[in-house]
């Protein structure tokens, strides 16, 4: 089984595209300039406020923003003067799913399971109790082994595994996941 | 964080069906932290309490919890449409590669203008998309398995074919136990558009091998 895995490289979670509404305030200091000027102070500004949301419960976490697809009519904050700018634009942002299959690369290993690290999400956890066939190995660099194969876990080792349960962590902007290694086609890669 | 758990915990799942009573109640929804401490298994927690993946019923919730209390027969199977709004479409990772790509190029002038921010994740993203990257034309890609969607095959589902390349029939409902369940109507599609895929692949040395079909 998992010698045929290695043939199947590479696969992941899902990206998504998305159109948003989103406000953008332009301070009254960047008013002074007009035409291509605003339109250049609001795409900048709204690359600002993306990049400093980072992630959302629902879209994950926020890449880039691709197309900028409406300016509405500004509207001027009465005490401040700023400009307040509604905005439509579409963008892409990156999520892992319940039951999607995913490939994360180990960068820990502990006697209760390993940590992995998969694109932007930087801890995907598998459990030792959702590696039944593996067992750890201590040492000098410790690893899961799979008496019956021979194929190991250990760090820097990429698993392809299934999405157990997902979380999102508001502090933090972060995405973590519990996966788990029972089914076909999962395992090394 | 304790004391809450008990109240909190249970009406949480079933918080919409519960509404006449409105005291106290905050504790379940102003407590953010409440998802800290388990991780969703049953769709994007908004309220359908019901543990739509598994076949188990509806009161799973609490038990959940590190997802090993039960026995195992039910089969995680992907839900993406009800977890996601409705503006939102998935991308294959290919696509996503290819929008990504785009954007790096003019990573040079971009990153002149310091006033510029890219988020933080684009590199990884990027990284990782392009490692997954294993066709030639998205939109060929996108063409081949668009027809799959006639055959009750979803957007997610789609996308993950793509995304994993498998290689099988086998593998595919291996891997998607959702797709399994539309195996009779699926099958004889997901083949041949299986075999057309894989004229599609980036040829590389290591991956040339004759496709095994079921």
């Amino acid at each position: 089984m998992y010698a045929s895995c290695s043939m199947l490289k590479d696969f992941k979670k899902m990206f998504l595209k998305v159109q948003l509404n989103w406000n953008v305030v332009i301070p009254a200091e960047s008013l002074d300039i007009k035409g291509l000027m605003l339109q250049k102070a609001i795409l900048i500004r709204l690359l600002d406020d993306f990049s400093t949301k980072r992630a959302t419960k629902d879209l994950g976490y926020l890449l880039a923003v691709t197309t900028l697809d409406k300016i509405g009519e500004g509207k001027v904050r009465e005490h401040s003067g700023d400009v307040l700018f509604p905005v439509t634009f579409t963008c892409l942002s990156f999520k892992v799913f319940k039951g999607e299959i995913v490939e994360g690369v180990v960068h820990k290993i502990l006697k209760h399971g390993v940590f992995m690290r998969c694109g932007p999400i930087e801890n995907l956890y598998l459990s030792n109790q959702k590696m039944s066939d593996y067992e750890y190995q201590i040492g000098e660099s410790p690893c899961f082994l799979n008496m019956k194969t021979g194929s190991r876990i250990e760090k820097d080792v990429g698993l392809r595994c299934v999405v157990i349960g997902v979380k999102y962590m508001e502090a933090m902007k972060e995405i973590q996941a519990v996966v788990g290694l029972e089914g076909d086609y999962l395992g090394p890669v | 964080m304790s004391e809450k758990g008990e109240k909190g915990g249970k009406s949480a799942l079933k918080s919409p069906a519960s509404k006449g009573k409105d005291k106290g109640r905050k504790v379940q929804f102003d407590s953010e932290d409440m998802f800290d401490e388990k991780f969703e298994t049953n769709g994007n927690g908004k309220s359908n309490g019901k543990a739509d993946g598994y076949s188990g019923k509806g009161k799973g919730g609490k038990g959940d919890k590190g997802g090993s209390g039960k026995k195992e027969p039910r089969a995680l199977l992907l839900n993406v449409e009800q977890e996601i709004p409705e503006n939102v479409t998935c991308l294959m990772d290919c696509e996503a590669a290819q929008i990504m790509q785009g954007i790096q190029e003019h990573m040079v002038l971009l990153s002149k203008d310091p006033s510029i921010k890219i988020p933080i994740s684009f590199d990884r993203a990027l990284q990782y998309a392009s490692r997954g990257n294993h066709y030639t034309d998205p939109h060929s890609v996108r063409k081949v398995l668009e027809p799959l969607k006639n055959q009750g095959v979803s957007d997610a589902e789609m996308c993950l074919i793509a995304n994993t390349a498998v290689e099988s029939v086998g593998e595919a409902f291996g891997l998607m136990p959702s797709l399994k369940a539309k195996k009779s109507k699926v099958k004889e599609p997901l083949k041949s558009a299986l075999t057309e895929l894989e004229k599609l692949k980036i040829v590389m040395e290591s991956t040339k091998k004759a496709i095994v079909l079921d």
